[in-house]
């Protein structure tokens, strides 16, 4: 349980954005409401095998990686070489593409927050990182081989298990940083880098850890847009920079993105005592799951008794919610209509990133809580682009009997959904994430004063 | 240049490929260099140059040959012409 008194700071960051240089350009475009979605070339080259082809994609090129394909397939990536030097060859023969992302973004946190060698190496120091999705891009080479063209188990390298692992993110980034705490990943689904954060904020909050490297990847891969392509949920029929559109009433589902959000996190004391710039002061976390038994639908009862935990751990008086709003037709309005019923008609705004890059999967809710920090930093809403049009008319599901929700259609609510960048006093910032199999993350995070 | 000095050329080829071995080891390579000792590869290592070996003379090896295997230049070469002997 929480020690009392115990906080838990966030001092430092950093990740793999689509589009972007670094965290600057990631903060730059966030708050100039620049789209980070693109035609996906890779996408495109299947044809009518792909539904969609609109993608928040991150190349090997654009974060200063260079494969070294494998002889048996041009396909495979036996390993990267880091053309910057950030990472020794060692770990990167252990990693892919996500784990690469995961070790960048630890560095860079580690750096932002000015730990030194012994903090960081330290039995106190956890690291927390997961993905949505499993090592498939490695896989699926690994295992063709096998079954369709009869090789020995061993051609396909012998990193197929280290590089494909569920904690294979965290693995990488323990076996690079050398911290001598926890070492694990939480998933679930869309809500994993959220979900990781929470449970590094319960290590430092329970006494258990004095620090930890903690978040979510998920790593540019066909076969995982391949997955939610057939399922039909993608967006599709729009520019790339229209394609994510929140709230939007011709919205008609989400873009798949990749990319990876890590933060150090650290117990506030120490990282008063040393000096250490504090980005953030984590209130409280909260999760539950909708217990309906459906793995896909959103749940505004399983959302309402999200609010109530994250309510019993803490003051709750947000300036910001930051919501999980995927672009798909259900989810958004469910969504909304929950914190509208929880925080009043007006106080607050609304910020969607998912409209700037996409639907991260297992990173969204360590990117959009990096997406916050900076809100707080800067004092800045992101804008919900593409957010053109709000239904003048009730959702079908507002009008059923049983329904206790908000009864006013979307558009009554324009006032608190900005299409561009809101400058204002932010102290709070309350983060939502969801996942497949009705699982429910909250974080509230405020400006240290 | 004898069959072995070949193969050992032809190896050294293959370890360049190798990019958790440091380049800077595989100048004076003999038959009895030690990956492990002498080149600091991870024994994780020698599956994957095993692997490439295999495909860089077309030779395939059995189970039992790799899991005997030392850990030096020359057990390797023997290997090799072992396997080129089986074809």
């Amino acid at each position: 349980m929480a020690v009392p008194g115990r906080k838990v700071a966030v001092v430092g960051m950093g990740g793999a954005f689509p589009t972007c240089t670094g965290l600057e350009d990631f903060t730059n475009k966030l708050f100039t409401g620049q789209s980070m979605i693109r035609e996906w070339p890779l996408a495109v080259k299947y044809g009518k095998q792909m539904r969609s082809t609109m993608c928040g994609y991150i190349t090997e090129a654009e974060m200063g990686l260079e494969p070294v394909f494998n002889p048996i397939s041009d396909e495979y990536p036996e390993t990267y070489i880091d053309l910057q030097n950030r990472i020794p060859d060692l770990n990167l023969a252990t990693a892919d593409m996500g784990s690469i992302w995961a070790m960048l973004g630890a560095l860079e946190s580690i750096e932002m927050a000015g730990w030194k060698q012994e903090e960081t190496q330290s039995e106190q120091t956890a690291v927390v990182v997961g993905s949505g999705g499993a090592g498939h891009v490695i896989l699926r080479v690994a295992w063709h081989g096998f079954f369709k063209e009869g090789r020995k188990t061993r051609s396909a390298g012998s990193h197929t298990v280290d590089r494909a692992m569920v904690y294979r993110d965290a693995a990488n980034v323990s076996c690079l940083i050398k911290n001598k705490g926890v070492c694990e990943a939480i998933g679930s689904a869309c809500a994993t880098g959220l979900g990781n954060i929470g449970y590094a904020y319960r290590l430092i909050k329970f006494g258990l850890q004095d620090r930890a490297i903690a978040g979510g990847v998920e790593g540019t891969s066909l076969e995982t847009f391949i997955g939610f392509d057939g399922m039909q949920v993608l967006s599709k029929g729009f520019t790339p920079e229209t394609s994510s559109r929140p709230f939007d009433v011709n919205r008609n589902g989400f873009v798949c993105a990749f990319g990876g959000g890590i933060v150090a996190l650290e117990e506030y004391e120490m990282a008063k005592a040393r000096g250490a710039k504090i980005y953030g002061v984590i209130d409280e976390y909260f999760n539950n799951s909708d217990g309906d038994g459906n793995m896909f639908a959103p749940s505004f009862a399983g959302q309402k008794r999200l609010w109530k935990g994250l309510r019993d751990g803490a003051t709750i008086k947000p300036d910001v919610v930051k919501v999980h709003g995927t672009g798909t037709p259900v989810g958004d309005i469910i969504e909304l209509l929950c914190v509208i019923d929880e925080l009043g008609e007006s106080g607050y705004h609304i910020s969607a990133p998912k409209s700037q890059f996409g639907h991260m999967l297992g990173a969204a809710g360590s990117v959009e809580f990096i997406a916050a920090l900076q809100m707080l930093e800067h004092q800045k809403v992101s804008p919900c682009i593409n957010s053109d049009n709000l239904n003048n008319e009730p959702e079908n599901f507002q009008k059923t009997e049983g329904w206790d929700g908000p009864v006013k259609p979307v558009s009554e609510y324009r006032h608190l959904i900005p299409q561009h960048t809101v400058e204002k006093e932010i102290n709070q910032i309350v983060c939502l994430n969801y996942g497949f199999g009705g699982t429910n993350s909250a974080i509230a995070v405020s400006r240290d004063v | 240049m004898t069959e072995r000095e070949e193969i050992l050329a032809d190896l050294i080829e293959v370890l360049k490929t190798v990019r958790t071995i440091d380049p800077a080891r595989l100048e004076n390579v003999t038959e009895e260099t030690d990956f492990l000792a002498d080149m600091n590869a991870p024994s994780t290592e020698l599956i994957n140059i095993a692997v490439k070996v295999e495909q860089k003379f077309d030779v395939e090896f059995e189970d039992d040959d790799i899991d005997n295997l030392g850990s030096t230049v020359k057990d390797v070469i023997d290997l090799i012409i072992l396997a080129k002997n089986r074809k």
